[in-house]
């Protein structure tokens, strides 16, 4: 029985990370020992076994991709579209036809998917790079962002052989690990859309975390447009009206079911706190920061996305391909769950406004990543293709599906 | 030094600088199954994996994503060790998949055969005190893409645990630099030591 020693010292070492500042206030703060995904992890088994999963490290031979076993609704057709893009995350396309694709800790590349007459060619274009999750294709240009800078790559879709040394757009993002990786999107409004996370699981926030911040393609003029988001790595700007929505990642470890990801949408820019890291989807207080604070004061989100669902890219469909009740609907791609002992998530929805700020409803879009519990891929981010297709990246296996509809 | 222990290392340096082990590993990979050429692994990992050279890690009981993504960085520049980024670097794809299922069914080792009760006392307090089992388990056995501690070579402990804390090796981020954040040099030993004999019940000899 020599493993019950060691357990009673987690249980104990657990103790002194939650009561040493508020009993023993001469004690320095131990927290920051703990890893910052591990804060507030329970010490019995099933859960003390979780933890955040990296990309394999080897992408799945396309012949070996699960592409047979997943489901879309009737009409649809998924099938590969490129395959050993290792570690493959967000996802732009260039006016002319180059699907850019970002990559995380596994990668640190950026990939250039070219596609001449139905074969796809997979270049790296920057490799060695810092967590470089977030792209966005301006006018020639890919904005690529880390935790800690944005750069410019011009001309690229003529470059992509030898793009040369990007240029420096905005060099003050924190840097740090913690949820510092980036989802970037140009806005309707010209400017570029860039948020920070909250640098912990659950923690006190200084100005310029947890937010959503917006600044000139210069890097000029940054300015908050959300507050008390605790991580997106997905928005997109409703084609109707040009509201801005995003999806959000809730706490991890209250418990299995709560607090639910959530989508939102900013009704008054520079204005909405959406709850963070006091209230979580919007009517549930957090056990340590909520007390004497009211939920209802905090902006609503539009939508529950399921507990530790890792809710990540969205889009809203613009394109012509898919039948008519697509058009204005959002596609939201969810990762899938660690935090949990049962996989939730590993799918892409799709999501109905109601046209009021709200939303009417959301349907399985793309499932069947999850087989024994275990993941075969998890979705990150979506593309609507020039010919009104769908992407779909998948950075488990290094790949990117295409679903289209009718041919 | 011990004779058996000089001896070791003279065979390791030998095959590290001949590159046997790489060819081994590597060579007419599309003919010979990865689970002969697995043998050159042991050559240095020793049977079973369980490892008799000094600075060379037991491969027993790592978790298979553990092993995968340290076999990872070897070929892609990203760890140092001259020795393993030569094996690694010829390495496809598949052999990266299939030699770290096979170090992932190798029985983890046996503790070490003797320990010092108060190295080991102080090695746990400081294990507690930096949460090593958050990551590393209670049992230390590891998990997924987190190293197997107990039963690990201490002197490849000591040697790891002084890389992290200079910040030499690095994984996909500087988590485990950060995790050490503020130990003591003269920690590491009590801390290897503790660890590479974790598990070891009363009656083992």
């Amino acid at each position: 029985m020599f493993k019950r020693v060691p357990l009673m010292r987690c249980v104990l070492a657990g103790a002194a990370v939650l009561g040493a500042g508020a009993v023993f206030a001469a004690d320095p703060p131990k927290t920051e020992e703990v890893p910052f995904w591990a804060v507030g992890k329970p010490k019995a088994d099933a859960g003390a076994k979780l933890a955040p999963v990296p990309s394999f490290p080897i992408a799945t031979p396309a012949d070996q991709l699960p592409v047979k076993k997943l489901q879309v609704p009737p009409g649809f057709k998924v099938e590969v579209w490129a395959s050993n893009i290792l570690d493959a995350r967000g996802m732009r396309q260039g006016d002319k036809g180059t699907v850019f694709v970002s990559s995380l800790f596994v990668a640190g590349k950026i990939y250039a998917v070219t596609d001449s007459g139905g074969k796809r060619e997979v270049k790296t274009i920057a490799d060695k790079l810092f967590l470089p999750n977030g792209i966005e294709y301006v006018k020639g240009s890919l904005y690529v962002a880390t935790p800690k800078d944005i750069t410019r790559y011009d001309d690229i879709e003529n470059k992509l052989d030898n793009p040369g040394k990007p240029v420096m757009v905005y060099d003050k993002l924190p840097g740090e690990v913690p949820h510092g990786w980036k989802f970037i999107k140009l806005g309707p409004d010209g400017k570029l859309y860039v948020p920070t996370g909250a640098p912990c699981n659950i923690c006190e926030i200084k100005d310029g975390y947890a937010q959503i911040a917006r600044m000139n393609l210069d890097g000029s003029g940054m300015e908050v447009v959300a507050r008390g988001v605790r991580n997106t790595v997905g928005f997109d700007f409703d084609p109707k009206n040009g509201d801005l929505w995003f999806t959000n990642n809730g706490r991890d470890w209250l418990s299995e079911d709560l607090p639910n990801d959530t989508l939102n949408r900013v009704g008054s820019p520079g204005k909405d706190h959406f709850g963070y890291p006091f209230c979580h989807q919007g009517n549930f207080a957090d056990p340590e920061f909520g007390w004497g604070k009211k939920c209802s004061d905090y902006a609503q989100p539009a939508m529950l996305l399921g507990p530790h669902a890792g809710s990540l890219g969205m889009r809203f469909y613009t394109g012509k391909m898919f039948p008519a009740k697509y058009q204005g609907a959002m596609f939201v791609a969810r990762h899938g769950s660690w935090n949990r002992t049962t996989k939730f998530g590993g799918d892409v929805i799709a999501v109905w406004t109601d046209g009021k700020g709200g939303v009417a409803k959301s349907e399985p879009f793309l499932s069947g990543f999850v087989e024994n519990n275990e993941y075969l891929g998890r979705p990150v981010d979506v593309l609507v293709l020039k010919d009104g297709s769908l992407l779909v990246s998948d950075d488990h296996a290094g790949a990117i599906y295409r679903i289209s509809y009718g041919q | 030094m011990s004779l058996r222990n000089a001896l070791a290392l003279a065979i390791v340096l030998t095959i590290a600088s001949s590159g046997a082990c790489a060819q081994g590993a590597t060579q007419e990979s599309a003919t010979v199954p990865a689970s002969e050429r697995f043998a050159a692994c042991l050559a240095c990992h020793g049977e079973g994996g369980v490892s008799r050279l000094p600075l060379t890690p037991s491969l027993a009981g790592q978790p298979s994503f553990y092993a995968i993504t340290q076999l990872f960085l070897f070929r892609e520049g990203r760890r140092q060790n001259e020795a393993m980024t030569a094996v690694a670097k010829g390495m496809s794809d598949a052999d990266l998949r299939a030699f770290s299922e096979l170090i992932a069914k190798l029985p983890p080792p046996p503790a070490a055969p003797a320990s010092d009760a108060a190295r080991s006392a102080r090695g746990a307090a400081i294990a507690q005190r930096f949460r090593c089992a958050s990551c590393h388990g209670a049992d230390y056995a590891g998990g997924q893409q987190v190293a197997r501690l107990a039963g690990q070579r201490e002197d490849y402990l000591n040697k790891a645990l002084a890389e992290f804390r200079a910040g030499t090796r690095v994984g996909y981020t500087s988590a485990m630099s950060e995790a050490l954040a503020g130990i003591e040099p003269g920690e590491l030993g009590d801390l290897a030591h503790y660890l590479a004999n974790f598990g070891k019940t009363a009656t083992a000899r």
